[in-house]
């Protein structure tokens, strides 16, 4: 009585596993032609066939080299410092660095060997971006930065014993941390304010980790003098949970929902950034009705972002009717989200090479009544606020960055765009299909709070319009999976009936998805900025090492120099319009 | 907000200038508590359509995706559909479920005697769903799992297992939606075909699978 019948026993007839053999980018050639000629200019050595253009440099060398990327070869945007431990090798240690290029709309990579007891020079005096960056590399992998003008853990805490994501470290272990073990924190005086002498006594104040008005465990040091702010730092790591090291003991399935709780604002983006990822790893890619549903809730996940973030950054000024106006098509939102994938905030929808389920067939209808509501709700609160003297005089003009410092922090998103810069990885890496829709990057001037929220008002108005577009071309055909068993779990039907579609999901359960051996980056354009995703592949099950580019790090480190010389209000106002998600900037 | 082309792809948003009354701030504050008063008596005649909900009188239907508490389902001579294969352990990201197999005296089954899922570290992320290959765990509609006691968050298989033909109408996250017929894979594990009697006496005769599976 066998239910196997002679066509269903040949299932797929596609490409085998190839984790034996290495990943080769498609865009390699091109980016080995650029290397090279990197290279020659600056005397390194190339790693060829990466999917950007890799330069090996000398430790003794890095500093230089940054310094004539950014100064002759006009890199300006410091995108990220990551650390990579190989514990085999000699120099057991891969810091990396990326860089990218305005003008010619490209990324580098930049990778220097370094041994466990080794320094090298800190690149904080070229990029001011790579402080926190540097911080992170040494507190997770006990790195050395020579100059660096303050090296301490920055995402564990001071009684954490070892470094987290070097490979011999044992994820069991736990470190209590007690009163005695935090270190006090003193803000450096501005110098700009350290000799003017007011009747005012000088003040330390603690603001957060649990403060209303913090939005997330974060916790900043402020000296004040009478009212004004004359030193600032921010201490953060409440909420690490080790995301990276978690993806290194789970299969690449797994990651999916811990990346969920990085900007959980705007999960949805998050999933797609670390599922396509894996996807240009395994050289797949999903089919176009997933791509198009990926594209339509990602859009409708940074309307929500923007959404909390402008309601709550209004609410800190005392304006909560906005708040109520905008939470309410927010809820909407969360409830289409929930309709396709039965969950609201951690939505664990992609999948490698896909979508868990294909979208519900009212999909269309319910985005329709959505896009059509949506800018009823954005009109009342700028109706509101818009030309409202108490709200202008709340923003304008405050904790303002200029263009260039923004770069040098290594700003991206709505916050580098309200500086005058229209970077938006929609455009510069188009990615599911974004170059095929008729938007415009919105930017404004000035760079402080008041430019922020502009620049958040008109990306949800252009967001929209891409959402008319998407739902006016209607849902492609076709299945949400690839048709290929050692990356998609198989149709239940097929898993209840065939016994090669129920050996291929055990397999994939039991022994995951096993990627070629390589490293890929990819980047997507979440609520608040460059979202990437870089990932090494040994060729088994678990990923050897995943990194997530967060924006909000980048951002988050500026606020101290940006809030010096503000009042605490303003200071307030100032952190709601970054939009710092706790979730992403601990990780 | 006006905004202006600078480039094709760009744009740039000028804030307006501000008018004399606008500068003198309460025109505008008036004028913002009309609007907030517009939404006040449009409520106040549409109160039925408000969004609100007055839980716990009145509770929010999810979706037939929503991924709630678990259940495992039985086949219908009462059995639990579930052979512990430790698929969904494997695949849950959470690592909460913890299972332990036995084997039926009766039908050399595997059946889990242990069955436990921690509600406290569940994620709800429905991996266990789509990993099992039995049809034997689904994920219901029911959000309410408000407990005292960190003990109590462990649910067994006393709190998991339904009764056969257990309504789908509570259900939420399932492995397929609308009908499939289900003939069981090659051999058969049982599922929807009638339990049959062991054809080997004791524990001592090695069991002979195909001998069992046969017919």
């Amino acid at each position: 009585m066998s239910t196997l019948t002679r066509e269903s026993a040949i299932p797929y007839t596609g490409p085998a596993p190839t984790n034996r053999e290495p990943y080769v980018p498609t865009d390699a050639p091109k980016t080995d032609q650029r290397g090279a000629e990197l290279a020659a200019l600056l005397g390194a050595q190339q790693e060829r066939g990466q999917d950007l253009p890799t330069l090996v440099v000398d430790k003794e060398r890095i500093v230089d080299a940054l310094r004539a990327l950014k100064n002759e070869h006009r890199f300006t945007l410091p995108l990220d410092l990551w650390g990579v431990d190989y514990p085999s090798r000699e120099k057991r240690f891969d810091v990396m660095y990326q860089l990218y290029s305005l003008e010619r709309n490209e990324r580098l990579r930049l990778k220097v060997r370094l041994g466990e007891n080794e320094t090298m020079d800190s690149a904080t005096a070229v990029y001011k971006g790579f402080d926190w960056f540097e911080r992170e590399a040494f507190d997770m992998f006990g790195m050395r930065f020579d100059g660096h003008p303050n090296l301490r853990r920055i995402l564990t805490h001071e009684a954490f014993q070892g470094h987290a994501l070097r490979k011999d470290y044992d994820p069991a272990q736990r470190w209590l941390c007690t009163e005695k073990d935090v270190a006090q924190l003193i803000p450096k005086i501005d110098p700009r304010f350290a000799n003017v002498d007011t009747d005012y006594e000088r003040v330390t104040l603690n603001l957060g980790p649990s403060h209303p008005a913090t939005h997330g465990t974060l916790r900043i040091v402020v000296t004040l003098d009478g009212e004004m702010i004359i030193g600032a730092e921010q201490e953060i790591g409440y909420l690490h949970r080790c995301f990276e090291k978690s993806c290194e003991t789970h299969t690449y399935q797994q990651a999916i929902p811990f990346t969920d709780r990085l900007n959980y604002m705007s999960a949805i983006i998050n999933n797609v950034g670390y599922c396509m990822a894996v996807e240009k790893l395994l050289g797949i890619e999903a089919p176009s009705r997933a791509q198009y549903a990926r594209l339509v809730l990602s859009e409708f996940m940074r309307i929500a972002d923007h959404l909390v973030c402008i309601g709550t950054n209004l609410v800190d000024m005392g304006a909560l009717t906005n708040f109520w106006y905008l939470f309410q098509p927010r809820e909407e939102i969360y409830g289409l989200i929930e309709s396709c994938c039965g969950a609201r905030l951690l939505p664990t929808y992609t999948r490698i090479g896909g979508l868990a389920v294909d979208v519900p067939p009212d999909f269309l209808a319910n985005a329709q009544r959505l896009v059509n509501m949506l800018p009823k709700y954005i009109d009342d609160v700028e109706k509101l606020v818009d030309r409202n003297k108490i709200f202008l005089d709340r923003v304008k003009g405050i904790a303002p960055i200029s263009p260039e410092d923004a770069l040098d922090f290594g700003f991206t998103g709505p916050c580098l765009r309200a500086c005058g810069i229209p970077f938006d990885v929609r455009k510069t890496n188009p990615y599911i299909g974004y170059e095929t829709y008729d938007w415009d990057v919105p930017i404004a001037e000035g760079g402080d709070t008041y430019a922020r929220y502009l620049v958040r008002m008109e990306e949800m108005r252009q967001s929209l319009r891409i959402l008319q577009q998407a739902i006016d071309r209607g849902l492609p055909p076709g299945p949400v999976m690839v048709d290929n068993p050692y990356v998609a779990l198989p149709p239940k039907e097929k898993v209840y009936n065939e016994m090669e579609s129920l050996i291929y999901h055990f397999k994939l359960i039991m022994h995951g998805i096993q990627p070629p051996v390589g490293e890929t980056y990819f980047q997507v354009e979440g609520g608040n900025g460059e979202l990437g995703f870089y990932i090494v592949s040994d060729g088994t099950k678990n990923p050897y090492r995943v990194r997530s580019r967060p924006p909000c790090f980048a951002i988050y480190q500026a606020y101290g120099q940006m809030i010096t010389g503000q009042t605490i209000p303003d200071a307030i106002a100032a952190l709601g319009s970054l939009n710092i998600i706790a979730g992403e900037l601990d990780r | 907000m006006p905004i202006e082309r600078v480039k094709p792809g760009v744009v740039r948003v000028v804030p307006r200038k501000l008018t004399f009354a606008e500068r003198v701030y309460l025109p505008r504050v008036v004028a913002g508590m009309f609007l907030t008063l517009r939404h006040l008596l449009y409520n106040l005649i549409n109160y039925k359509k408000l969004p609100i909900i007055s839980y716990p009188e009145v509770k929010r239907v999810y979706s037939e995706r929503f991924r709630g508490r678990h259940i495992l389902t039985t086949r219908e001579d009462g059995t639990t559909r579930c052979v512990a294969c430790y698929m969904c352990s494997t695949a849950c990201p959470a690592e909460c479920i913890t299972i332990e197999a036995g084997e039926d005296e009766r039908t050399r089954e595997k059946f889990p005697v242990r069955y436990d899922i921690d509600l406290l570290r569940c994620v709800f992320c429905g991996y266990c769903v789509d990993a099992c290959p039995e049809d034997a765990i689904y994920m219901t509609r029911d959000y309410e799992m408000a407990i005292d006691t960190r003990a109590r968050a462990v649910v067994g298989l006393r709190d998991l297992v339904v009764p056969p033909n257990f309504p789908v109408e509570p259900m939420g996250w399932r492995p397929y939606y609308g009908p499939l017929e289900k003939k069981g894979t090659a051999g058969g594990t049982g599922l929807g075909q009638p339990l049959r009697e062991a054809p080997f006496e004791d524990d001592s005769t090695p069991p002979n699978p195909d001998l069992y599976r046969g017919a």
